[in-house]
């Protein structure tokens, strides 16, 4: 493979960087669980990690077809069976990448379903103009992350041989570069602002339905999805504030009101490294709160590599004694591997015995100086005999599991005579580690070869590698991470200038970003919490169109719709809001908020009034109002009410404390006049009615609403505490 | 297509133009733009020809490129130089006695091909190393030589340069190769397939054409299993006739190898675009074997006897028949000294009445009439209805189910052997030469499946389409 750079001035155009800046590892710092660790402890790691976001558009129709965009199908019309063969960049290279995808030799299989693919997504047909709606999505994010437009977007083809693309490439135009979007997170101490490196505007890929052994099979709905990619600049500096970088991100796109929603629409990749550690790429997480123990475990990954690396360097391992000669079968052409399957025909270890009657190859590797430290823990629960193990996998395609062992553990597989024959055939010395891996002849020499490579990547440290986020919070190899050389212009879409009559349409249209809304909460008198939640709450635009005045009631209807609208929404749907057409309209609660500020009603009936309101969508809204308002007459059915709660109180409670008695009457008087008499006032006036002592009135009665920040005692009840947590 | 290499502002004029020599700045620079856009670092590629003028083309650090309006520059800074020299990795084809040895032509198209900066475009790479190093597997089939004949995209080829594509075929022939492989731009590769049935008769080895659908630059390709299972069955095929090897359906499964006369490219860009019409192919390609499935072609011999007749006449010409057409078109051909005409009919050969008149004297003038028809399936038969025979007995002559493509090239074929032989050229017409008309349509001849039936539907479930 031909390099065809010249030799360039120092200076010049380079891709970023993917060595963390601290070359010191922090080998001594001890592996602690993600709640005992402190930001300085991250700090100490060297720990470091950006954002890519990736976010469909809620458009009509995909990106480069006419297909409807957004559907999710079952049905299966029709398959394609295709193979992915690398191809060279721009700039006369192969990428890294896609030789290893070219090594697995799959078969990829596309379900087609007539509805939602055409012969677009099939590769059969070039692509039809970009749709303009996705451009003006994207450029309108790209101005809330205030980023540099490019004034010409230029179709990209970036490389994916997974098969995930049945191009083989994923189209994508780079939209803008070189921004940021204030970053204030007070409960992290975090008030800066997060830089944003790029937004992109790309296809969305197939969604993989299954990957056995050769065959990898995918459904086509999804691809052409319009999405954009948001790219941070690595400067998040803990799990935690990972997280809520990619909170923030979410924020912003969402402010759009042109984003799609739902499993699925919005998913992350993270950038993490620590000191002495490289960038390794964790794929398609889907939801924040997974974030901080995944980065969390990847960084003490690295650290462990980190540390296997340092042994491995006082045991004086070469890389030298690990390289292997281009083609040929390997236990032919080194003698690090050997083939054993007739070793192995004859033990008593289940798996590999199986394999090789079912006719599959066994053979051993010899790792010189790499005895005990294929036990040595990478992540909670894993060895780094997994790192190994997952390149076999991910490579060599094997069907059946498991598919290797090795002699760090000892005779739990193979008995100890027949790791004592193996390790005389190999020439294997006390520090050595051998692996023995079975799957089909091919497949197993491409396996031997997998091994040596990821033992001479232990003596770099950490391979850079895109992982696959699993459950348990633990992560693995899924791919070599790509290079800028997988991408080369898309020469079947013409370049697509921006107009300055489109950005300028754009910014007038601009939504209003959450940070210049929260400020603006807090100037009509919001607090920092309400203002926050406010910001980027559903029912924002529906509180903006009540219009509700300075003060008090912008807070007591902030407090109301934060506390009922999700209430009503889930007794109504089942679920929270997370649409605007899902709000009641501002028409049905504005005139409360008017009759409010208008002194007709008291603030205290206010949540109970919106209650009634959307629990009772067909009746009239001023014959609910009515009965909150203020009257003439009020007074006197007042006193009317006091003077039969004092007849009434002595016959009941006779004996009670004067507490309970108080208790009782306000429960008799003050539901009537709630709205139209002041609680505290209705309780003074029962105290001097029923002549109670004092020391009854301390306490604040639960009674209407004491703006917004309580609610009824059975309706707390009914919201359980994780509704507080309102990420996706 | 030659790549100006020494041109320091390639493919940039006006405004953009001015801009690179007010900062001194040519393709190939790493630049720092300054604009009121912002800041942009990048390389400077070279801009595509057919692209405006306004904006120049930067490769960001990321691999993306982008473009900035050339108003927008305040300042351009060099911070650099790389100058790509994209190249596909070339090995030496390694040769093995005892494999079978191919020539491979190429007359442009997209078998094996690079980007080039100037058009944007895909330009075709060929040397047996580049293709070695693109498609190793081919050494495995055979020793390659190849010869660039042309650089033309398909929609380029015309006559003269089927006369030299025969003339070199009978030559690799003779030279002793097993089997010529052409490859070919896909659009009118029937028609050269057609043209060379003709030209180049009784060949004792296979002559396979190849294209691509997909461009070989991208990783979900058919080229390179085009070229793999054509150069097999060049090579080892037992066929020994002009066909075309493409992509049986649109998934990688297998090749189809076509008659020359009797294929046609049916889809603008589907991979499964060749159809063998009123017939079924020939063989089927796959996996180092060629499977014939009909039993009329003729075998690979060990001579090396080839008759080549390159002669073309281009004054002939299709015409389209649609309802309205007026009498002048017809008029205007012969006035424009068209030798042969090849009308294309609607269903079994018709014409409308109106332009009987401008038939006639066509015929009269000496002009050749064929009728073929828009149908593509099915043959002519002018008896069946009084339309029919009225257009015989103007002069027209029926050439049963030959495609209209193959009549006009076989047309101007004959009339370029047999310039002043009226009645050679009608017989050779009226005579299957290379399967060009058949005497009978099988039952699965035309088989257009309808999507969306629910016996298709069960089909499509079951098979790789």
């Amino acid at each position: 493979m031909a390099q065809n750079t010249e030799p360039s001035e120092n200076r010049g155009v380079r891709p970023p960087p993917d060595v963390n800046p601290r070359t010191d590892p922090a080998l001594d710092f001890p592996d602690k669980p993600l709640q005992d660790m402190t930001p300085g402890d991250y700090q100490v790691l060297g720990y470091m990690s950006g954002l890519e976001v990736h976010q469909q558009l809620d458009t009509p129709s995909k990106l480069f077809c006419r297909c409807p965009a957004g559907c999710r199908v079952r049905k299966v019309d029709a398959e394609v069976l295709r193979h992915m063969r690398p191809t060279l960049s721009e700039l006369g290279e192969y990428d890294r990448t896609a030789l290893m995808e070219f090594k697995t030799k799959k078969e990829i299989v596309y379900l087609l379903e007539r509805g939602t693919v055409c012969t677009y997504e099939m590769d059969d047909t070039p692509p039809f103009g970009m749709d303009e709606v996705a451009v003006r999505i994207a450029l309108e994010m790209a101005e809330m992350c205030n980023l540099n437009l490019v004034s010409e977007l230029h179709v990209m083809r970036k490389q994916y041989l997974d098969g995930s693309i049945p191009t083989g490439f994923q189209r994508t135009a780079m939209v803008g570069l070189a921004g940021s979007v204030p970053f204030r997170v007070p409960e992290l101490g975090v008030d800066r602002e997060l830089r944003i490196r790029q937004l992109s505007l790309e296809e969305d890929s197939c969604r993989e339905v299954s990957d056995v052994g050769h065959r990898i099979t995918f459904r086509t709905d999804r691809l052409g999805t319009p999405l954009t990619e948001v790219v941070t600049e690595p400067e998040l500096l803990s799990p935690h504030e990972l997280q809520a970088g990619a909170c923030l991100l979410a924020q912003v796109s969402r402010a759009t009101g042109k984003v799609r929603r739902g499993p699925g629409a919005a998913r992350q990749d993270v950038n993490v490294s620590v000191a002495g550690g490289r960038r390794v790429e964790i794929k398609g997480v889907h939801h924040h709160r997974r974030l901080p123990i995944l980065v969390h475990t990847e960084a003490f990954r690295q650290l462990n590599l980190l540390r296997i690396r340092a042994e491995l360097e006082r045991r004086g391992v070469q890389r030298e004694s690990l390289s292997i000669p281009e083609g040929g079968l390997p236990w032919e052409v080194t003698p690090l591997v050997l083939d054993v399957s007739s070793l192995v025909r004859h033990s008593n270890f289940q798996p590999a015995r199986q394999a090789v009657h079912r006719g599959e190859t066994a053979c051993a590797v010899r790792l010189p100086g790499f005895g005990g430290l294929l036990t040595h823990p990478t992540q909670p629960g894993v060895t780094f005999a997994r790192e190994i193990a997952d390149r076999i996998r991910v490579i060599a395609c094997p069907v059946h599991h498991p598919f290797m062992t090795h002699s760090d553990l000892g005779a739990e597989s193979l008995s100890s005579q027949h790791w004592n024959q193996l390790a005389r055939s190999l020439g294997a010395h006390s520090g050595d580690a051998i692996v023995v891996m079975w799957a089909p002849r091919e497949d197993a020499a491409t396996a031997a070869r997998e091994v040596l490579i990821r033992a001479e990547d232990a003596l770099v440290g950490i391979p850079a590698e895109t992982r696959q986020a699993f459950p348990d919070g633990t992560t693995g190899f899924e791919r070599i991470l790509p290079g800028p050389d997988r991408m080369y212009p898309d020469t079947d879409t013409p370049p697509l200038p921006i107009p300055d009559r489109m950005v300028s349409e754009v910014r007038a249209r601009l939504p209003e970003a959450p940070w210049v809304r929260e400020a603006r909460y807090r100037r009509i008198g919001l607090d920092a919490r309400a203002a926050r939640v406010l910001a980027v709450a559903v029912w924002a635009d529906l509180f903006d169109e009540i219009v509700p005045a300075e003060g008090e009631s912008a807070r007591r209807l902030a407090g109301v719709l934060e506390k009922r609208i999700p209430f009503h929404s889930r007794r109504m749907r089942g679920a929270k809001p997370r649409l605007a057409e899902e709000l009641p309209p501002a028409t049905r609660l504005a005139p409360a908020v008017r009759a409010l500020e208008a002194g007709e009603i008291l603030p205290e009936a206010l949540t109970r009034l919106v209650d009634e309101l959307l629990e009772n969508l067909d009746r009239p809204v001023e014959e609910v109002l009515g009965r909150y308002r203020r009257r003439p007459g009020d007074e006197e059915r007042l006193r009317a009410a006091l003077k039969a709660a004092e007849l009434r109180a002595p016959l009941v409670l006779d004996g009670r404390s004067p507490d309970v008695k108080l208790r009782w009457a306000m429960g008799q008087v003050a539901p009537s006049f709630l709205g139209k008499v002041a609680p505290l006032e209705a309780e003074a006036r029962l105290i001097a009615a029923l002549g109670v002592g004092l020391e009854a009135s301390k306490e604040v009665l639960p009674v209407g609403d004491s703006g917004g920040s309580e609610t009824r005692a059975g309706e707390v009840s009914a919201e359980p505490a994780r509704e507080k947590e309102t990420l996706p | 297509m030659s790549v100006a290499v020494k041109d320091p502002y390639q493919g940039y004029r006006g405004p953009c133009r001015e801009v690179m020599e007010r900062f001194g700045i040519t393709v190939w620079c790493e630049v720092r733009a300054k604009t009121t856009q912002g800041l942009f670092e990048g390389l400077l590629l070279p801009r595509s020809e057919t692209s405006d003028e306004l904006h120049l083309v930067l490769k960001l650090g990321v691999g993306y490129n982008i473009g900035i309006r050339h108003d927008t520059v305040l300042e351009l800074e060099k911070i650099g130089y790389r100058e790509a020299r994209y190249q596909i990795p070339e090995r030496e084809f390694p040769t093995d006695p005892a494999h079978p040895n191919v020539k491979l032509l190429g007359t442009g198209g997209t078998i094996a091909s690079r980007l080039d900066y100037r058009t944007g475009a895909v330009i075709p790479a060929f040397s047996p190393g580049e293709l070695y190093g693109s498609v190793p597997e081919l050494a495995e089939i055979c020793n390659l030589e190849t010869e660039k004949l042309f650089g033309v995209f398909s929609e380029n080829m015309s006559p003269e340069h089927y006369l030299i594509l025969a003339e070199k075929t009978g030559e690799a022939i003779r030279e002793g190769y097993d089997g010529v492989v052409i490859g070919h731009g896909t659009d009118t590769m029937h028609h050269t397939a057609a043209a060379l049935s003709f030209m180049v008769q009784n060949p004792p080895v296979p002559i396979i054409m190849v294209g691509s659908q997909r461009s070989s630059d991208r990783p979900s390709s058919d080229a390179a299993q085009n070229l793999i299972n054509a150069t097999w069955a060049a090579a080892r095929g037992p066929i020994a006739e002009v066909l075309v090897c493409m992509f049986g359906p649109t998934s990688d499964l297998y090749n189809l190898l076509h008659r020359g006369t009797r294929v046609r490219k049916m889809h603008s860009s589907v991979r499964s675009t060749f159809r063998t019409l009123g017939d079924i192919p020939v063989a089927m390609v796959e996996k180092g074997k060629v499977t014939p499935i009909k039993d009329d072609w003729r075998p690979r011999r060990d001579d090396r006897e080839v008759t080549v007749q390159a002669a073309f006449e281009e004054k002939v010409t299709i015409a389209y028949y649609y309802p309205g057409m007026q009498p002048d078109v017809i008029d205007a051909m012969v006035e424009k000294g068209y030798k042969g005409i090849i009308i294309a009919g609607t269903g079994l050969g018709h014409v409308n009445r109106l332009i009987y008149p401008a038939l006639a004297r066509a015929n009269a003038a000496g002009v050749h009439l064929y009728m073929t028809l828009q149908t593509l399936w099915g043959f002519v038969q002018m008896q069946v209805y009084e339309t029919g025979r009225e257009i015989l007995e103007l002069g027209v002559v029926p050439l049963a189910n030959m495609l209209p493509e193959v009549a006009y090239i076989k047309l101007g074929w004959a009339l370029g052997v047999h310039p002043d032989d009226p009645e050679a050229v009608r017989t050779l017409m009226t005579t299957s030469m290379a399967g060009e008309m058949t005497e009978r349509e099988p039952h699965d001849g035309y088989l257009i499946l309808q999507g969306g039936i629910p016996e298709v539907q069960a089909f499509l479930e079951k098979v790789w389409r």
